[in-house]
């Protein structure tokens, strides 16, 4: 299992978590929008009919009293207390159902000998507004109001409270009030509320889970895809894509896989081809080497026996072994860069010392002229991880151009290192070179001056095969000319194999 | 007179040889299929072989086996490729050391005399390297009173190892001193060769205790009668 990723990570990393996300935040609102309309609806659906209800019974109750009283054979203040006691006898409320009480209270004009004040259960009194009861009093029509039913002993309930006018003849009028405990609605209400609740979550869990394996299950084939092209990148070109089906991810598939095939097709052809151009060398190497072979020892030996000659065929001798060097060397260094086309040079690395190195190759070009080249370099040894037959051909043909050019001046070689990078810089302060010309140096058979540069040897490939052997190494070499100020040539590599350069211990560039 | 076995099939090169080895004072025996070499070679019993390594009928890597089984003789291969698989096949084949076409007749020459040098008698103390004796008059090494066989350069590596136990010797070092080179040459050749000694001499030669690698410069001799 991976480490758990932070939010905003996953949300710009995963195309799944951020479209689960975004579903999930709009079922959220969607859910909580309808959920707050049904409750609006639901909740004034139950009171309206509970209103009605409470009204039908208000009408009924203010007309079967109004008729008892009227018709009741005792006018007397004691039979109208009895009848009222008796209509305020309401049972007290049961388990299940709501509460329903009445009150009745005499207008304030009323003669006091019929005053009367009185409610059923112990209901406080004030449970009735005074705004309400005079709204009640100064109407004849049916009257409504949603209020608090209190009792006496502190217990309130939401309610509905419906008034009335009692006319008596011979003792005035009287209000009767009917109210109407909310508290069964207000507990339906709370229920489907709960239910409505429980109902948005378990959608929305239901509709974020669909969603996120329905994703997965279509964007799994769209991460094989990508695993399989780093595989490829890696180099693994066997590797194709499995496919399921026939819809539109499989017909992605194989697109996939049909590419892959002609990306292993294009590189295996070259690879043949370049293995045909390796096979080529090597034989062209062959067969030009045991002849030139046979050439050389002749011209020795008849170059041994010069004395015996005339002087014309003797100075004939040493041409043709002077020629036959330089046919050598072009042929060595043809091969060379043939095998750098054919991209079969490889590198062969040893930890060495690269100071000792370079001291090695100024020794080996001028055992005794080391007051024309002078070393600076750390006094610690400098480790690197290398080539040391390509790097010393590339400091050897650094230094040998510049001991050319240099004009009877001398030539600086200098180390310098960072952590990762070594870079040796060959100064000479002689001809120099336009420095227009410095992308052309490199070019194969360039000469900077066709008709003198042919006097000081080289086979006119030694600088491109310099860099590509700096190229092999991850290296790069720099260059400053001008002409009459000499020539700068840097070679900077990474001292570990591998690497690659991030910083140039010596810039071609002179102070 | 010193007999110089020279197996090159093409006739020209072999016929030059002969003259340049002729001139040198050397006998020499020209064969020209890598299958007619053994049966020569027991006839003959040439001092030095120098063996070309594309040879019709068995190439020179095959013959360089065939010979190693039977003799130590000293064996030079003539390597027109000069790419690394060439060389090093040859080299592990058991060929003391290789020259490049087109070479300088002189340096093979001068190359073929340092291995064809007898050691001298002016040193005679055995020489201990690890727990190995170096017998120098005899020619022979010998481990836990074992005698192990070396082919001579193989002998001449681990006595020049041996006669300075302190000093590291650079690959370079080694090149001039065993093989007789110039120095700025190929340096392969002693890394192949240190790796057949060890196998010969060293009894784990991935940890070895004998010839030791100092990382970075080059190789250095154990210390005389460390237990191994």
């Amino acid at each position: 299992m991976s480490p758990i990723k932070s939010p905003l990570k996953s949300w710009r990393s995963s195309l799944v978590f951020r479209v689960t996300t975004t579903i999930v935040s709009l079922t959220i609102i969607v859910i909580w929008l309808i959920g707050s309309a049904l409750e609006t609806q639901i909740s004034s659906g139950i009171f309206d009919e509970k209103l009605r209800l409470s009204i039908a019974d208000a009408q009924s109750t203010a007309r079967n009293t109004q008729i008892q009283l009227t018709f009741s054979p005792y006018q007397d203040k004691a039979a109208l207390k009895l009848i009222f006691t008796e209509i305020l006898a309401v049972p007290p409320r049961s388990f299940e159902s709501s509460a329903r009480e009445l009150a009745v209270f005499s207008f304030a004009n009323t003669n006091s000998k019929f005053k009367y004040a009185g409610t059923s259960n112990l209901v406080d009194p004030i449970s009735i507004p005074e705004s309400f009861r005079e709204k009640t009093r100064k109407s004849t029509a049916t009257q409504w109001e949603r209020t608090k039913l209190k009792y006496v002993d502190g217990k309130t309930e939401s309610a509905i409270v419906v008034g009335h006018v009692l006319t008596i003849k011979g003792a005035g009028k009287y209000e009767l009030y009917v109210i109407s405990s909310l508290a069964q609605q207000s507990r339906t209400m709370s229920l489907i509320l709960q239910y409505l609740w429980l109902t948005g979550v378990a959608l929305t869990f239901l509709i974020g889970l669909i969603t996120f394996f329905v994703l997965r299950r279509l964007i799994s084939p769209i991460r094989d895809a990508a695993k399989v092209a780093e595989e490829l990148t890696a180099g693994n070109l066997e590797l194709r894509m499995d496919i399921q089906g026939e819809d539109e991810i499989a017909s992605l598939g194989y697109s996939f896989n049909e590419m892959a095939v002609s990306l292993q097709q294009q590189i295996s052809r070259l690879e043949n081809l370049s293995k045909l151009q390796q096979r080529f060398v090597s034989d062209v190497s062959h067969e030009l080497r045991t002849p030139l072979t046979t050439i050389r020892m002749a011209s020795q030996v008849i170059h041994a026996t010069k004395e015996s000659f005339e002087p014309t065929v003797a100075r004939s001798s040493e041409l043709l072994i002077s020629q036959i060097d330089r046919f050598e060397s072009l042929l060595t260094d043809l091969l060379e860069v043939s095998r750098f086309d054919a991209q079969a040079a490889v590198l062969e690395i040893e930890e060495v010392d690269i100071t000792a190195l370079v001291k090695e190759t100024i020794d080996y070009l001028h055992p005794s002229q080391d007051r024309i080249i002078h070393l600076w370099a750390p006094d610690e040894p400098v480790m690197v991880d290398i080539d040391p037959r390509r790097i010393k051909r590339i400091i050897r043909n650094l230094i040998a151009n510049a001991v050319d050019h240099r004009e009877d001046k001398s030539v600086d070689v200098q180390i310098e290192q960072t952590e990762n990078e070594v870079s040796i810089g060959v100064r000479d302060y002689g001809v120099g070179f336009n420095y227009t010309d410095k992308k052309l140096l490199f070019e194969r058979f360039w000469r900077a001056d066709s008709s003198r540069a042919r006097t000081t040897g080289g086979t006119g490939l030694g600088l491109s095969i310099a860099l590509e052997d700096a190229k092999l190494h991850q290296g790069e070499i720099d260059v400053w000319g001008e002409r009459g100020r000499g020539a700068h040539f840097v070679l900077t590599i990474p001292k570990f194999a591998g690497g690659s350069i991030q910083s140039k211990p010596i810039s071609a560039q002179p102070d | 007179m010193t007999l110089i076995m020279v197996v090159d099939d093409d006739q020209d090169l072999a016929e030059m040889l002969g003259i340049v080895l002729t001139g040198a004072g050397y006998e020499v025996d020209l064969v020209s299929r890598g299958d007619e070499v053994m049966p020569l070679f027991t006839a003959q019993n040439p001092d030095l072989i120098l063996l070309d390594v594309m040879l019709p009928g068995l190439n020179g890597v095959e013959v360089c086996k065939l010979i190693r089984e039977k003799s130590m003789v000293p064996i030079v291969m003539l390597s027109a490729k000069g790419d690394k698989q060439d060389v090093v096949a040859g080299l592990e084949a058991g060929a003391d050391d290789y020259m490049v076409k087109p070479f300088d007749p002189s340096e093979l020459v001068a190359r073929m005399k340092v291995r064809l040098r007898r050691s001298t008698a002016e040193v005679s103390t055995d020489l201990q390297i690890g727990n190995i004796k170096i017998d120098q008059i005899e020619h022979s090494i010998i481990r836990d009173g074992q005698i192990i066989a070396l082919t001579r350069l193989e002998f001449d590596l681990l006595v020049a190892l041996a006669k300075e136990p302190g000093r590291v010797f650079t690959r370079e070092a080694l090149l001039s001193e065993v093989w007789g080179y110039r120095p700025a040459t190929d340096t392969r050749l002693v890394n192949v060769h240190i790796q057949r000694l060890r196998s010969k001499i060293e009894i784990d030669p991935e940890n070895p205790k004998i010839i030791l690698t100092v990382r970075g410069v080059g190789y250095k001799a154990g210390v005389p009668g460390s237990p191994q």
